[in-house]
């Protein structure tokens, strides 16, 4: 009885789960392929070809940003992890700080920066251009996304078993053995939640992208915004957004390769 | 590695993290209108921000949307965690496979697929759309939150309380209940912080006279050039400063010594 | 035998706190040696320090007669047996053992024939695949021990090995330690808490407190000559008593005078008096006797343990013989059994 009970208490989420998180992604699909008369058709497919250089754009900078923010990360984290208890707590602090402040605000601050630079360069005569090009927005990725990445990799370095390193610099590892094959290794989870916590919102940004680029750099986040607030078409914008889920597919792919404790800790 | 690189590197991270931000709110002190070149000390900038009807309405809906759907998700999350908890491991992993669909999905697939099923519908996008994705986007990081507490539960003290004549519903309360409350609370919390932090999801699904200080620093930072948004900065940056500092306090006194020697 | 480990004046300390204090040490070549004592007395520091995690502030470590303090850990010849076994979780047990020789370059073949050595030797025949975390503590026990063997060190370092596991199997693995040490024919030095454990095991038991050697001898002259009475409570069980030693032979406690075979500490000195439990019978009370009055009865399997009340001291006694309690009954000691330990000043 008190069982039964215990199972039914799960029912009101899974009605939600279903006609807020399962429907919805089905509308996704059901739009990409009918026209606006809901007739079925292959016209909006079709039409993704025009922005190839859009999604070659996005997945390029998704990648740059991603992997700048995993080996600058990386290297932070292990700093961090080197210091006292102390230490660690305070920037532990200083690096949530930001991650808490709006990202539209601290995007705003990233391209008032650039700005301000730029003036300057402009001031002594240099002629290259940082704000408003692709540059500035990988910049601005890595600037928004670079915690996320630093948090899991700090998480699972401070999980790690130091009598384990002890163990293989006894067994006649060097500094740089231990490191490739304990340390790295053993902060496997670390990297893979980092990664898909920076690549997933990178891909998908469309504020960023907006505010650093100039507008003149579009990725497939604002393609999609376009299509479904100002070219109002959203059947196009739901062929394009279902790209993007087969990426996410791709990577949910690999995510279910990490154990549950990992997947928690993606919090 | 050496202790210098160490120091020096994290120093210039951090610089990298915080100097855009510590120009934002430098600025806010600007007495001109330029962000670029400072004019002279005020404190006007801030005057403006708490004087300005549409930050100040923005900031209410932002507090109502994050504080409802924060208890609603609270509520229907734990209850699903402990229903989950009880299914057979088939039935747990398709249900959690679900749950992770809004933790792992990009913001604007959240966004527009929500926006696609309320069109459909007929329902019209406004401050009821807003909070029902809120609630959606919430509920996974509560139940994760809640699910690993629940798998150190002692169900000794529910049975106990059971057999001692409490209903399932007191027993629930007095010996599940403070058992997992520490992850019902955090995942409160980070449902509470998600809300008040997201943009995207409530740019697809305000329609057009919702505004969340997500979506007015958007629309503003966009339009005009405008120093209130760096006094919001300036804000925002104290509010979390206290918030953490407050968070940490309790938790540095509670870390037990260093490993034993022996 | 010659020394293949001198500790030379080591000092450590950590923060502020003196862990070893001037310590010194020789280590002889093929010898089974224990440190043994209360956690905090500086054991697993002194291992620490052999094995090269640990910087001393001071002194020196000498391998084979060469200096290798400044040496760091994965240049020594030395190799650890954990605490907790520390196995690599993200590798198997073939992977494990490997991890020595692979460091090294050595080719696969001879890697191969080398792991499959090592798992014979340790009992883990068939066990190359298995997942390390899935082992039960005493096969994980046997994964860390091949290891580091594996790279034939000439020391092997043994962290309280056994202190996770079960009574029973703890007892099996003391054995085949000493098995292991007698077939590979290195020396072992052995940390633990555990006096039972160093007794059964060691050619050479180290008696340490708070970083200081309070005896090094064979299990044998630690047992029955305990030089301080810490030695003495720490070793098995002792009844320690204030006397006098009257002369060469002769040792007067309780008012009554025993013979001895203690001589050398002068006349009418005072002495600490250790007499094992088991080593006192119990008789019958006559005049001129040491005597008492049972206090206590506890059946332990193979004998009675007894507390007995003399006049100035509570005796725990090991006997066959059951005497009820209040039941007045003598102590009888011969000369063998009593052990004269000089006053410490």
């Amino acid at each position: 009885m008190g069982k039964l009970k215990n199972k039914l208490v799960a029912v009101p989420y899974y009605i939600w789960a279903v006609v807020f998180i399962v429907v919805p992604l089905l509308m996704i699909a059901y739009s990409a392929f009918t026209n606006e008369d809901g007739a079925f058709t292959f016209q909006n497919i079709l039409q993704i070809g025009i922005y190839g250089n859009v999604l070659l754009r996005s997945l390029l900078y998704a990648l740059i940003a991603t992997v700048c923010c995993l080996l600058l990360g990386y290297l932070l984290a292990y700093c961090m992890a080197q210091q006292s208890e102390r230490g660690k707590n305070i920037l532990m602090i200083l690096l949530m700080l930001p991650m808490w402040i709006n990202f539209v605000l601290r995007t705003q601050a990233m391209q008032d920066i650039l700005d301000l630079i730029q003036s300057w360069m402009e001031a002594a005569g240099i002629s290259l251009r940082i704000s408003n090009t692709g540059f500035a927005i990988v910049l601005g990725l890595i600037y928004n996304y670079l915690p996320f990445m630093v948090l899991p990799i700090f998480t699972s370095l401070e999980k790690l078993d130091k009598r384990v390193i002890e163990a293989a610099e006894d067994l006649g590892a060097n500094r740089m053995q231990v490191f490739r094959k304990v340390i790295l290794p053993l902060t496997m989870p670390g990297i893979g939640s980092g990664v898909i916590m920076v690549f997933v919102p990178t891909i998908s940004t469309f504020v960023i992208s907006e505010k650093l680029g100039g507008a003149k750099y579009n990725l497939i986040g604002n393609v999609i915004q376009e299509q479904f607030l100002t070219v109002y078409n959203p059947n196009v914008g739901a062929a394009i957004s279902l790209v993007m889920l087969l990426i996410m597919l791709f990577i949910l792919i690999i995510f279910s390769f990490l154990d549950d404790e990992t997947k928690e800790g993606l919090l | 590695m050496k202790k210098w690189f160490q120091r020096s590197y994290m120093g210039l991270v951090f610089l990298f993290l915080y100097l855009p931000i510590a120009y934002l709110v430098l600025f806010s002190f600007n007495s001109g209108k330029s962000k670029v070149i400072f004019s002279g000390f005020t404190l006007k900038n801030y005057a403006d921000l708490f004087t300005d009807q549409q930050i100040m309405q923005a900031l209410l809906n932002t507090l109502i949307i994050a504080g409802i759907s924060s208890i609603v998700s609270t509520i229907i999350g734990t209850m699903a965690a402990m229903g989950i908890q009880r299914l057979r491991k088939w039935q747990r992993n398709a249900v959690m496979n679900v749950t992770y669909i809004p933790v792992l999905n990009p913001d604007i697939i959240t966004g527009i697929s929500m926006m696609l099923f309320f069109s459909a519908l007929g329902i019209s996008l406004g401050f009821g759309t807003v909070l029902l994705a809120h609630i959606t986007f919430n509920i996974p990081y509560v139940i994760l939150a809640v699910m690993p507490k629940l798998r150190q539960v002692d169900y000794s003290a529910y049975e106990a309380a059971e057999d001692l004549g409490a209903s399932p519903a007191l027993a629930f309360r007095k010996a599940l209940l403070p058992q997992i409350m520490p992850g019902v609370i955090s995942g409160f919390l980070m449902a509470l912080t998600l809300s008040v932090d997201d943009f995207v999801v409530t740019f697809f699904l305000r329609g057009v006279e919702v505004e969340t200080l997500a979506t007015v620093i958007y629309t503003t930072t966009k339009t005009r050039i405008s120093l209130s948004m760096n006094a919001l900065c300036g804000v925002m940056v104290v509010v979390v400063l206290i918030i953490l500092i407050l968070a940490n306090l309790p938790q540095k006194q509670q870390k037990p010594k260093k490993e034993e020697r022996i | 035998m010659e020394n293949i480990i001198e500790l030379k004046d080591i000092h450590v300390s950590f923060e502020g706190e003196v862990i070893l204090d001037h310590f010194n040490l020789n280590i002889k070549d093929k010898e089974f040696v224990t440190f043994l004592g209360p956690s905090g007395c500086g054991k697993t520091t002194t291992l620490r320090t052999i094995a090269g995690f640990i910087q001393p502030s001071q002194g020196k470590v000498l391998f084979e007669g060469k200096d290798i303090t400044a040496l760091p850990p994965h240049k020594r010849q030395v190799n650890t047996v954990f605490q907790r076994y520390a196995l690599f979780p993200h590798y198997n047990v073939y992977d494990n053992i490997a991890f020595g020789l692979r460091i090294s370059k050595t080719d696969e073949k001879e890697i191969a024939e080398r792991v499959s050595e090592m798992l014979k030797l340790v009992n883990l025949k068939g066990f190359e695949k298995r997942n390390v975390t899935s082992l039960s503590g005493g096969q994980q026990q046997r994964v860390a021990i091949a290891r580091a063997l594996i790279n034939n060190p000439k020391v092997l370092l043994l962290d309280e090995p056994l202190g996770a596991l079960d009574l029973k199997l703890r007892k099996g693995m003391q054995t085949e330690l000493k098995r292991i040490q007698r077939q590979m024919g290195i020396t072992f030095i052995y940390v633990t808490h555990d006096q039972e454990e160093a007794l059964t095991m060691s050619d050479t038991v180290v008696v340490m407190k708070d970083g200081l050697i309070q005896q090094i001898g064979t299990p044998e002259d630690i047992y029955n000559e305990p030089r301080n009475p810490f030695v003495a409570d720490f070793i098995g069980e002792s009844n320690i008593i204030e006397g006098l030693m009257l002369r060469d032979l002769l040792v007067k406690f309780e008012g009554v005078e025993f013979p001895c075979v203690d001589k050398g500490f002068g006349e009418n000195k005072p002495v600490d008096v250790v007499v094992r439990p088991e080593d006192i019978e119990i008789t019958e009370p006559k005049e001129g006797m040491l005597c008492g009055t049972v206090e206590s009865v506890t059946f332990k399997g193979v004998h009675y343990e007894m507390m007995v009340r003399s006049e100035n001291y509570l005796w725990k006694i090991h006997s066959i013989t059951y005497k009820e309690i209040g039941t007045r009954v003598a102590m009888e000691i011969i000369p063998e059994y009593i052990h004269i330990m000089a006053k410490e000043v």
